[in-house]
């Protein structure tokens, strides 16, 4: 079955997006771009006495944000012992010191893995790891707005090469102002 | 309560200078304003220069809310990765911050 299908396919390349062709009867609607305070990007139209605004994602609902200001990215491997997701003691205390002074309304915790191991188990650990960096942050009195793991599906840099799992091996912390 | 923003705006233009009047045309508005990217007439910008303030959802997540005199514009907070910020900042169904501050067109509705 699974085979049929596949034949099916090879006899052209991959089906692409379209857009339907002839005359279009609208009005010309071209928007702007506005960018909010957390840098991300949003379509904006003025049209006379009437305001329109959407947030602009790509088609996996991705959206465009820019850097304005990075929070922290911790290095799980100054946290974390390999395949652990308790944090030591140094651990702590840098994670204490940060919420300390970094003054935001809430964070957010992402953990991320390299990809070795299995994609369930990166995901797995990648959540153990960003709610152990939560409960310090609580135990701060910092506020927690979400708390997430990615595993091994959102990396930084190259998993073909030690420094790049290495930097993919990280918690990262999203400040909300 | 949009209709009578209108009504109210266009009592006011009939009463106001020829620079407004040129902004908008002599309907006293633009029929088909063509440029979507600008604010035209009391507080004209282009439209990057917006400020807004937040707005806290019922179901306790963020979105952007920008009150521009007689436009208003509402767009979802996100981080990077496109999940929704609901921040805590203040209680569902409130709005805070400088989302007035862009215009000095009077809303007094």
């Amino acid at each position: 079955m699974a085979c049929a299908a596949i034949a099916g396919l090879s006899l052209s390349t991959a089906a692409q997006a379209q857009m339907i062709s002839g005359v279009v009867n609208g009005e010309r609607y071209a928007p702007t771009i506005w960018i909010d305070p957390d840098g991300c990007e949003h379509w904006v139209m003025d049209d006379g006495v009437e305001g329109y605004m959407d947030l602009k994602v790509d088609r996996q609902g991705i959206p465009t944000c820019h850097p304005v200001q990075a929070c922290a990215v911790m290095n799980s491997d100054q946290l974390f012992a390999t395949d652990r997701y308790t944090i030591s003691a140094s651990g702590r205390k840098r994670l204490t010191d940060f919420f300390a002074q970094a003054g935001a309304t809430a964070y957010i915790i992402i953990g991320h893995t390299d990809s070795r191991a299995s994609d369930e188990y990166n995901m797995k650990l990648s959540y153990n790891r960003a709610n152990a960096v939560a409960k310090i942050a609580q135990s701060t009195g910092a506020r927690i707005a979400d708390v997430r793991g990615y595993g091994e599906r959102m990396p930084a840099a190259s998993n073909a090469t030690a420094a790049g799992m290495q930097k993919n091996r990280r918690v990262e912390i999203i400040c909300i102002k | 309560m949009k209709a009578l923003k209108a009504i109210a705006l266009l009592g006011l233009l009939g009463a106001t200078s020829a620079c407004t009047e040129a902004a908008l045309g002599n309907m006293g508005y633009e029929s088909h304003k063509q440029d979507k990217t600008v604010d035209r007439g009391f507080d004209s910008k282009h439209l990057s220069q917006l400020q807004a303030g937040i707005w806290i959802d019922p179901q306790g997540c963020d979105h952007w809310i920008i009150d521009d005199g007689v436009e208003g514009y509402l767009s979802a907070r996100v981080d990077k990765y496109g999940k929704p910020v609901c921040s805590g900042i203040a209680p569902p169904n409130t709005a805070v911050g400088p989302y007035k501050d862009g215009s000095n067109f009077g809303d007094p509705i």
